[in-house]
């Protein structure tokens, strides 16, 4: 049997955990291509239109493989940490992809819970069920998996030659290339040092958010906000660059969030949707580090015709 | 302390009652209009829902009016509602506001204790006695639901009234009355009157007008403002409408939702399509076209705010469930745009689809 995973969405964290499982069960494992052109164009001919890029590329990557195998994993993937969510589309997943993509092989519908082993595993035998009956190698191939997923860390964590940004978004947008338009190595040519939330201590992260007056129910508002805030407070940044999809309702939240926090200090935050052209992004980016540099020599965060930028002004 | 309220629909008339027999003083801010949606806008995140930010210009006109303290329910995710009060406190105090907020989380996320201290901190204003409390409650909520059944009579006998405009004139008189009144007993009283007179009304059963539900997101069906006036415009055009989601039926959502028992009827219906909860209330919006199906309406309308998470979820789809039970449903984004021409137009011309519809189409769509 072929087991197709669509290199969409949280593809990008937890991918040595599904391939590692289903492999272990015996089957063949085949992913999507990399995001590109064609996988975007596919997307947003399937997607409803008021969806945000990540889902809409995710819908390509299901149409691309979705011919190439017999069983599609499209988790349902409720909740990573306990009481918190992760987004309402990524909870409605399986039923955007059915309704919008016709001819799909059968797929996986139950929901995910990740933070707990017991409600995982209830996963794993649901969708292992379809490959093999044998719970004992379900469980075996599970254990083998999870130990494959321990080790794997992502984000990127660079010293550059004097400034460092942390690159904040969601790990879907970061980790994808074509989506982000290759920032990473745009930074990196030019001397910049990286530094993602990945990188937050979790510990940091928590006592950072309980200055927020709720508790945060999503686990990338957490640590977004925690690890930016945690940054901002040791100094080890000199700016903030946030990447976020056009219609992301968790980042419309999360950016003012941090925006409030963070006050004066420098954060540009680039929208991407379906358009591709660069121009507009190194743009902002140079002019954004351009400031960042000069900054650097007046520290009195001076603008060219001397007046504060910020000051006690409003900056809403 | 001083008390003000987002709008929400009518729901302002049982706060009004609410607070007028506990003896506590508030602000209802000036219906939504232009200048909240300004104000709202100007000082809101660019990206978030147009509910958040027609509350924000509540709160300046409130405010404004005197109001120290801000009282909002709330939710604790998976969509973006929950977060409201945390953005809001953040953006009033940027524009050098001193508000207080009273945020009524669900029983289940914040725990009983918390919500009783929380709504202490209002039964503390108050000099009446427990008793007086909880008669109190008991109107505003007996007020909100006879102002929904007035509501719900009024958009359903629209297509049938035999004196043209009869139904609309008595919803805004009723409307305009209460508004006006601050007798919690003379208000109940007139809504009473308004009940009989609307279960009075002299009907022509041989009409058969088009009948449409509407479905979405509660903030945006239920807040006229908000839709540009669909309802309204829906009654003016004799068409008879029906729509589940009322802040009546939110209180007893909510009530019911600690014991799992809340609008069975609509996650039953909705279970074929979205068998889970994703957050707000795109199960019911999914349950509602079923629901419409079912009952041989013949369509629906489906309105919520520019990227709302859960709705989008629905919108998917919905395409899917007007296929297989073969029902033509509209969708309409609403946003900070009040340009009405490109909304009336699709609003025409699905209305003109469905009448011809009938006339042509036997099975299938």
């Amino acid at each position: 049997m072929r087991v197709g995973i669509p290199k969409g969405l949280l593809y990008c964290k937890y991918h040595p955990f599904f391939k590692t499982f289903f492999s272990g069960l015996g089957a063949e494992v085949i992913s999507s291509e990399e995001t590109n052109k064609k996988i975007l164009d596919m997307g947003v001919k399937a997607c409803v239109d008021e969806a945000c890029l990540p889902v809409k590329v995710y819908h390509g990557h299901v149409a691309s493989i979705k011919d190439n195998c017999d069983f599609l994993v499209i988790p349902r993937i409720m909740r990573i940490c306990r009481c918190e969510y992760i987004c309402p589309k990524f909870c409605g997943l399986p039923e955007m992809i059915t309704n919008s993509i016709p001819s799909l092989p059968r797929i996986t519908m139950e929901p995910l819970y990740m933070h707990t082993e017991t409600d995982f595993i209830k996963w794993c035998l649901s969708a292992g069920s379809v490959i093999t009956c044998n719970k004992k190698k379900i469980k075996k191939s599970f254990y083998i998996a999870m130990k494959a997923q321990r080790n794997y860390q992502t984000g990127i964590y660079e010293d550059g030659k004097g400034l460092t940004v942390m690159l904040a978004g969601h790990p879907y947008i970061i980790n994808d290339e074509f989506l982000n338009m290759g920032i990473a190595g745009k930074l990196r040519s030019k001397g910049i040092g990286i530094v993602t939330e990945e990188f937050a201590n979790d510990g940091i992260c928590r006592s950072q958010v309980k200055e927020l007056v709720k508790k945060p129910f999503w686990t990338f508002q957490r640590r977004l906000f925690g690890a930016a805030a945690a940054f901002y407070k040791q100094k080890k940044i000199d700016g903030i660059i946030y990447l976020s999809s056009f219609a992301c309702g968790i980042d419309s939240v999360i950016v003012d969030l941090i925006r409030y926090h963070v006050g004066e200090f420098p954060m540009l935050v680039i929208k991407l949707d379906e358009h591709t052209g660069e121009a507009g992004m190194d743009t902002r980016l140079e002019a954004f580090i351009d400031m960042l540099e000069r900054r650097l020599i007046r520290e009195d965060n001076n603008t060219a015709y001397g007046k504060c930028l910020y000051g006690n002004q409003n900056f809403v | 302390m001083k008390i003000t309220i987002p709008h929400m629909g009518n729901v302002y008339m049982a706060i009004k009652i609410l607070f007028d027999s506990l003896g506590i003083d508030y602000v209802i801010p000036p219906l939504n209009n232009r200048e909240a949606l300004i104000l709202g806008s100007k000082y809101s995140p660019e990206e978030i829902c147009l509910p958040f930010k027609l509350m924000i210009g509540n709160y300046i006109a409130g405010i404004q009016e005197g109001a120290d303290t801000v009282l909002l329910v709330g939710s604790c995710g998976p969509c973006r509602f929950g977060e409201y009060s945390e953005l809001q406190i953040r953006i009033l105090k940027h524009l050098g506001y001193e508000v207080d907020f009273i945020v009524l989380d669900p029983v289940h996320s914040i725990g009983f204790h918390e919500l009783m201290k929380r709504i202490r901190r209002i039964g503390n204003e108050s000099k009446k006695t427990a008793l007086q409390g909880i008669n109190a409650a008991v109107s505003a909520i007996s007020a909100m639901n006879l102002i929904d059944a007035i509501e719900a009579k009024a958009h359903e006998m629209a297509g049938y009234e035999k004196n043209n405009g009869e139904c609309k004139r008595l919803l805004s008189n009723c409307k305009s009355k209460v508004f006006s009144c601050n007798h919690p007993d003379e208000s109940i009283k007139i809504l009473k009157e308004y009940h009989k007179k609307m279960e009075a009304l002299t009907v022509d059963s041989s009409k058969n007008p088009l009948r449409i539900a509407i479905i979405g997101e509660i903030y945006t069906v239920i807040e006229p403002f908000s839709n540009l006036y669909i309802e309204d415009i829906l009654m003016d055009m004799k068409v008879s409408t029906k729509r589940t989601l009322t802040p009546s039926w939110w209180v007893k959502d909510t009530l019911f939702k600690t014991m799992k028992l809340n609008s069975r009827e609509l996650m039953h219906a909705s279970e074929e399509f979205l068998p889970l909860c994703i957050g707000g209330h795109a199960r019911e919006c999914i349950g509602g076209a079923v629901l419409a199906a079912r009952e041989h309406m013949d369509g629906a309308i489906q309105i919520f705010p520019m990227g709302c998470m859960p709705e989008i979820v629905s919108k998917s789809i919905l395409p899917n469930v007007s296929k297989e039970k073969n029902l033509p449903i509209l969708s309409l984004v609403v946003d900070e745009m009040t340009g009405e021409a490109g909304y009336m137009t699709r609003i025409e011309a699905f209305l003109d689809l469905l009448e011809r519809r009938r006339e042509y189409v036997r099975i299938g769509s």
